[in-house]
């Protein structure tokens, strides 16, 4: 698993390792039942805090994609694809409704919006 | 591992008074400019200097003035390096080897010389030969090798270039990843190295302890806000603490970018990072 984190994007880092992970076990490359790396050896890899690692799989662990056996390791857990596809569109919706809110606030109509939607989306 | 707790040395007109804590399996960072008591409290620490008052507890035991002396065995849980002290010019490095074999029941030779190796610390040669770089390198290389439980280290990176820096800090990381329980004290003014490999961060100013936050919150949820002094009266002022003047207007730091980011989508937003934490907390003004 590859993990590339963007210290200059106003994404926390913990959230890029969370979705870097989901996104890899979507993709089955983390298959159930395999170990995520330690929190020290992502924190030395990534060189950041443990503690930002730590937080990322507390929110993994929360969310039901991994389970983790204290003095072991952290591994991935067995999911459906729609859980998955679920969270991925809780995401969306939110990551819409900013959207939504930010029009609203510049006067911006929701016709004008979907006209942009539908530019954006053309290519 | 270590709980310092109103530490107080006075010299003339500087006065320290400092509490904190290093936690069991943590990297702690110290900064502060020249002068702000870095030094002060880790030679505390290392019963190096007499404090007025105060508790230094370490593993437990009380160490601070009217507690014992570290004991031989706490001694070799600890691996040191400090900035104005070395070893004597007219060693080599295998002389420090030896030397420091003699002195630790657990100093592994073989890792040591391993470590100079890769280190490219040569192994004869009198150490007054030696550059800045090296001799720091060989510091660092002769604290890691006897197993200690809780490095304390005092600019280490000091005077080297950024690539034997980037090398001295894989290794503590490599450090901290070998056991669990370990911990690091660790001081330094370049804030990038202390971004990097600590977990949690105290900033020390004219003896006191004026700010202590987790890197990662203060990498995720600090920022820093540039505005003009219009916008800076229209916003909501509740999560900007410091605020520096500035020609065109203040920059601010605030403790929740994201209100402002959803918020005030036109407003210049940075990340925070170390330098501009301390450049706010010295030139700035305290707005919270």
């Amino acid at each position: 698993m590859n993990i590339i984190i963007n210290s200059s994007s106003m994404v926390p880092i913990y959230e890029q390792i969370v979705e870097s992970v989901k996104k890899s076990i979507a993709s089955g490359e983390l298959r159930p039942g395999e170990a995520l790396p330690s929190v020290r050896s992502l924190a030395r890899d990534l060189r950041i805090s443990a503690l930002t690692v730590k937080k990322a799989y507390d929110q993994l662990e929360s969310e039901g994609f991994t389970a983790t056996v204290h003095g072991k390791g952290t591994y991935v857990l067995s999911i459906n694809n729609e859980l998955v596809r679920e969270e991925q569109m809780k995401e969306l919706e939110s990551d819409m409704q900013v959207i939504v809110d930010k029009a609203r606030r510049y006067d911006i109509s929701m016709d004008e919006l979907r006209e942009l939607f539908r530019l954006v989306s053309e290519d | 591992m270590l709980k310092i707790n109103g530490l107080k040395k006075s010299y003339g007109d500087f006065h320290l008074d400092v509490s904190m804590e290093v936690p069991s399996g943590l990297v702690v960072g110290l900064i502060g400019s020249n002068g702000a008591g870095k030094s002060t409290t880790i030679k505390s620490v290392l019963q190096l200097i007499r404090p007025d008052e105060g508790s230094i507890l370490f593993c437990g035991q009380e160490h601070g003035p009217g507690g014992t002396l570290l004991t031989k065995n706490e001694k070799e849980m600890l691996g040191v390096v400090l900035s104005d002290s070395g070893f004597s010019a007219y060693l080599s490095a295998s002389d420090v080897g030896r030397i420091c074999e003699s002195m630790y029941t657990k100093f592994d030779r073989a890792k040591y010389e391993a470590l100079c190796r890769d280190l490219e610390i040569p192994a004869r040669g009198q150490i007054r030969t030696f550059s800045t770089g090296m001799k720091a390198k060989l510091k660092v290389a002769a604290a890691l090798c006897h197993d200690a439980r809780f490095l304390i280290m005092d600019e280490p990176t000091a005077g080297l270039d950024v690539i034997v820096r980037d090398h001295v800090l894989d290794l503590l990381r490599a450090y901290m990843e070998e056991k669990e329980d370990r911990s690091i004290l660790i001081s330094s003014h370049i804030s990038s190295d202390l971004e990097s490999i600590c977990d949690t961060l105290y900033m020390i100013r004219r003896g006191q302890i004026v700010f202590h936050e987790d890197t990662d919150i203060l990498l995720s949820r600090y920022g820093i806000l540039k505005c003009s002094e219009e916008q800076y009266n229209e916003i909501d002022r509740q999560y900007i603490c410091r605020r520096k003047k500035e020609p065109f207007g203040y920059t601010c730091l605030m403790t929740e970018k994201q209100f402002y980011l959803e918020n005030y989508p036109k407003l210049v937003i940075e990340n925070s990072g170390i330098d501009d934490l301390i450049l706010l907390m010295e030139k700035g003004e305290d707005v919270s």
